[in-house]
């Protein structure tokens, strides 16, 4: 199993000479890597004219109202606000989800087990492309397109079978007193769980949490298919509404860009050595 | 009396019966019942769509036999979009892991700043493919795209493009945006191999005098293969299955020559009202990308077994 130690931790050492070329190719790989977004930066403030001119890559005085124009055209507060919710609602059903099938997988012993493993595997395989249409389908039967409900449970079951593999892989490797006292005890299953396991379970969930809350955040296929209605869509989804039916000048449309980015950026620099080991976890589980 | 101790072998299996099995699928009756509404019965209900005739409005779905797969087989946009996200497949394979491997090794190797960079390097991979496809064509723009007035200014007129609009260059084009965006994603994994492969060997190839390259063609390389494995298949999927990158980009123009089966058999259903035909064209798409999982993981099973 794959672990990602803290590099940034002692000990301090000084750049050997024989590293300079090595620092020469990260830096300009690093350039590569942030300049889109340093210009979509740079662009966001500049005037239409200079934009177009493009005589300078930095804007002669910043114009901080595209943003305000991006803010209220381009409707970033509502659809920002959907996403959390779709974001937070989905992570939030994944995990309660997960974590009991993971904790039956790892820890409880009845027929039909190995089926269940096998069917998880096999979802794990079906691609998005594969479906999209018949979910679409089968959420009109239901009456659940353009509906908050179908898209939150269409993004719940896409980060079931993955979350299920980490949190089992989690509760294998925990030790077993606790629950076996508790069990002594007479304490039932699900009390096992409410009351021993997921208290200790906060590490895995928190892997869980972070590559199921990216992805429900940057989901995009779902919700151009599902949402019709703007007042419902998730904030990818309303920026290419908002390219398509108001054609917005490009200075706004950076600006739009770089609001609706903001909160997933500054969650990633935040939690960053989360969000490592929660894709580690993931892609090896 | 239940317990939840140690309860692998058969003899126990048969002992705590009914309730145990009753309670073990209790835990799993969630998941058991969004996978089978929302994903087991789509997938059943698009293969049988594929034999239908649907315009996505009608209550009417009549049987039409093989005619959407003998549609989809003699419909050039299909292949052409299939040959595209195979072209996306190969480069992202080679280059972008290519990069990525190069990046971990290097970013492995320094003393400081790795958590910098690292941070850098996946910070792409958080963003939306949304955001991707709206960041690049504006940069890639003929006109006032920042790129050709950069060729522009350093008087390299003559290597300006119609970036994505032009039918040769627009498919390597879309192609480096998607290892701008995903590089990153297999050189965290790479990163994280790299650092639990135990010190031991490379401090007995430096008593034997080997060289940078020696070490590693013979140490890092086949440490490193289960993780290689699983960054191929993950970004052989990703590569295929692009989508929302192509359609703000291109749309899959110009022509078809940056279409892809997930933007044509949306283009399909949801433009066309072709549902029958999108469906069988998911089915052929859907079956190759199961196939190469199967295949990948029948490999790597191998070799974890060797």
């Amino acid at each position: 199993m794959t672990t990602i130690t803290d590099p940034g931790s002692p000990p301090r050492r000084r750049i050997r000479p024989d590293q300079v070329g090595v620092y020469g190719l990260l830096t300009v790989a690093a350039l590569i890597a942030l300049f889109p977004l340093l210009w979509m930066l740079s662009g966001s403030l500049q005037t239409l004219d200079e934009l177009l001119s493009q005589d300078s890559l930095l804007p002669a005085s910043p114009q901080w109202g595209n943003y305000v124009t991006a803010w209220v055209e381009g409707e970033l507060g509502m659809y920002l606000l959907n996403s959390v919710v779709y974001t937070g609602t989905a992570v939030l059903g994944i995990l309660a989800v997960s974590s009991l099938a993971g904790y039956a997988l790892a820890r409880l012993d009845f027929a039909g087990k190995g089926i269940f493993q096998f069917v998880i595997l096999a979802v794990m395989i079906i691609p998005a492309p594969a479906m999209f249409l018949a979910q679409y389908r089968l959420l009109i039967d239901l009456g659940l397109t353009n509906s908050r409900l179908g898209y939150i449970l269409v993004l719940i079951t896409s980060g079931i079978p993955m979350a299920t593999l980490i949190m089992r892989s989690f509760f294998a490797n925990q030790p077993r007193d606790l629950e076996e006292a508790a069990a002594l005890d007479g304490a039932s299953p699900l009390r096992i769980f409410l009351s021993v396991i997921l208290p200790l379970a906060r590490p895995g969930m928190a892997a869980v949490a972070v590559i199921q809350g990216l992805a429900a955040w940057n989901e995009y296929l779902m919700a151009l298919v599902l949402f019709d209605d703007n007042d419902l869509m998730p904030v990818q989804r309303g920026l290419t509404s908002f390219i398509s039916a108001d054609t917005p000048q490009q200075q706004i449309l950076l600006a739009a860009t770089a609001l609706s980015i903001l909160p997933v950026v500054a969650f990633y620099l935040l939690a960053q050595k989360q969000v490592v080991k929660g894709i580690s976890a993931g892609a090896i589980k | 009396m239940t317990t939840v101790t140690n309860t692998s072998g058969p003899a126990s299996r048969r002992a705590g019966g009914l309730r145990r099995n009753i309670i073990g699928w209790l835990f799993l009756a969630p998941a058991v019942g969004l996978i089978g509404l929302f994903t087991i019965t789509p997938f059943l209900q698009a293969i049988e769509l594929s034999f239908q005739n649907w315009d996505g409005v009608s209550p009417d779905t009549p049987w039409v036999g093989l005619d959407n797969y003998r549609f989809v087989f003699a419909y050039d946009a299909f292949w052409a979009s299939m040959r595209n996200v195979a072209f996306f497949a190969i480069i992202g394979f080679f280059a972008g892991n290519g990069i990525a491997l190069a990046m971990a090794v290097a970013v492995h190797r320094i003393t400081r700043g790795r958590t910098f960079f690292r941070t850098v390097f996946y910070l792409p991979g958080v963003l939306s493919v949304v955001v991707v496809g709206l960041l690049f064509s504006s940069m890639l723009a003929p006109q006032s795209g920042l790129i050709n007035n950069l060729l522009g200014s350093l008087g390299l007129e003559s290597l300006q493009q119609n970036w994505l609009g032009d039918p040769d260059i627009a498919l390597p084009a879309v192609a480096a945006v998607f290892v701008w965006f995903h590089w990153g994603f297999g050189f965290l994994l790479f990163l994280a191999g790299l650092q639990d492969i135990p010190a031991e060997p490379y401090e007995a190839a430096d008593l034997d005098g080997a060289g940078a390259w020696v070490k590693f063609r013979y140490i890092t390389w086949p440490h490193l293969a289960p993780v290689t494995t699983i960054v191929s298949l993950l970004t052989l999927l990703a590569a295929m299955q692009i989508f929302g990158t192509v359609q703000v980009l291109t749309n899959g123009g110009p022509g078809y020559h940056t279409m892809v089966p997930t933007l044509l058999i949306y283009g399909e259903a949801f433009t066309n009202h072709r549902y029958g035909s999108a469906a069988a064209m998911s089915v052929l798409f859907g079956g190759a990308l199961v196939l190469l999982s199967l295949l990948q993981l029948g490999i790597s099973q191998r070799r974890s077994r060797a």
